[in-house]
């Protein structure tokens, strides 16, 4: 472990951790706080929502391809699997985003791992957007 | 087992791998420099304390939020995968859909579960927290809210998960 990230004034605050410099302060991080807080709020509905259809009111042995054939019939769930996709998408690439933020000192290391992030993100986000395209057409 | 299912079963088994190897960076990151685990010999002593001068239990709500989060979403991109099979393999869909009813699985679900809601009510505390400008004393008894609520529905929807295998 080499020096500790130095602040400009030069002084430690409590939490500072070594060689992960302060995140900037911003729009950037304002508009991460939100999309996580929001994202999340609607995951609370759409997660558990999602659960409780294909564990407890479902058997989930009984979830087979008819189940999905018959719910995708329906504009509705069509649209709770999206939303629900591309929320928790959202949510979960911004908290292992902070997470390799946190975790990976090395600077070089952290972009790879963050760049690995989205990409993995994105094309699992690509292809459940065109299997649910493909329930429409 | 078809060879769908024991694709299947090696993703979820390299799932598991990854989310164990998650909580040891969280551990040891934590003991390392985020003021320890701190489950060593202080303990007792520090929770004779007074409630208001602990301040533990939030960071160990800090490190389970992520390590569900975590879990949650290893297992979404493999969701996401095996999900996919239905529009580009059905027959494969439906013999990796039969795994989810085996007995090792259904576990995995009540753990996934578990899971899902302590992230669930955990986040929504934290919400709270800032919308409502909690103070220490409420924030902690929301936690503990959070924990019974998690353990009280974990138990009651694992049971419903696995009562098929049991009966």
């Amino acid at each position: 472990m080499s020096t500790p990230a130095q602040h400009k004034d030069g002084e430690f605050r409590p939490g500072d951790r070594y060689d992960v410099p302060a995140r900037a302060a911003g729009g950037g991080r304002l508009f991460y706080y939100l999309t996580v807080r929001i994202t999340g709020l609607l995951l609370t509905i759409l997660v558990l929502g999602h659960f409780i259809v294909t564990h407890i009111t479902t058997d989930v042995a009984e979830t087979d391809t008819d189940f999905i054939a018959r719910r995708w019939d329906s504009v509705l769930w069509l649209l709770w699997d999206w939303a629900m996709l591309t929320a928790a998408m959202l949510h979960g690439a911004a908290g292992v985003w902070i997470s390799i933020e946190d975790y990976t000192p090395d600077h070089e290391k952290r972009r790879r791992r963050q760049r690995l992030l989205v990409s993995i993100s994105t094309l699992l986000f690509v292809l459940g957007l065109i299997v649910i395209a493909a329930a429409i057409f | 087992m078809t060879l769908a299912q024991l694709l299947f079963v090696l993703a979820l088994a390299a799932v598991l791998v990854a989310v164990v190897g998650f909580g040891f960076v969280v551990i040891s990151s934590a003991a390392r420099r985020g003021g320890g685990t701190y489950l060593g010999t202080g303990l007792i002593r520090r929770l004779q304390r007074y409630p208001e001068e602990r301040a533990e239990f939030n960071r160990w709500a800090f490190y389970a939020h992520r390590f569900t989060g975590f879990a949650v979403f290893a297992f979404l991109c493999l969701h996401i995968l095996d999900i996919s099979l239905y529009a580009l393999a059905p027959q494969a869909y439906d013999e990796v859909h039969v795994v989810y009813g085996w007995t090792p699985m259904r576990l995995s679900e009540c753990a996934l579960l578990f899971a899902i809601l302590f992230h669930t009510f955990n986040g929504l505390r934290i919400l709270a927290i800032d919308v409502a400008d909690l103070g220490s004393r409420v924030s902690r008894g929301l936690l503990i809210g959070a924990v019974v609520l998690t353990a009280l529905l974990g138990l009651g929807g694992s049971a419903i998960i696995m009562a098929p295998v049991l009966t």
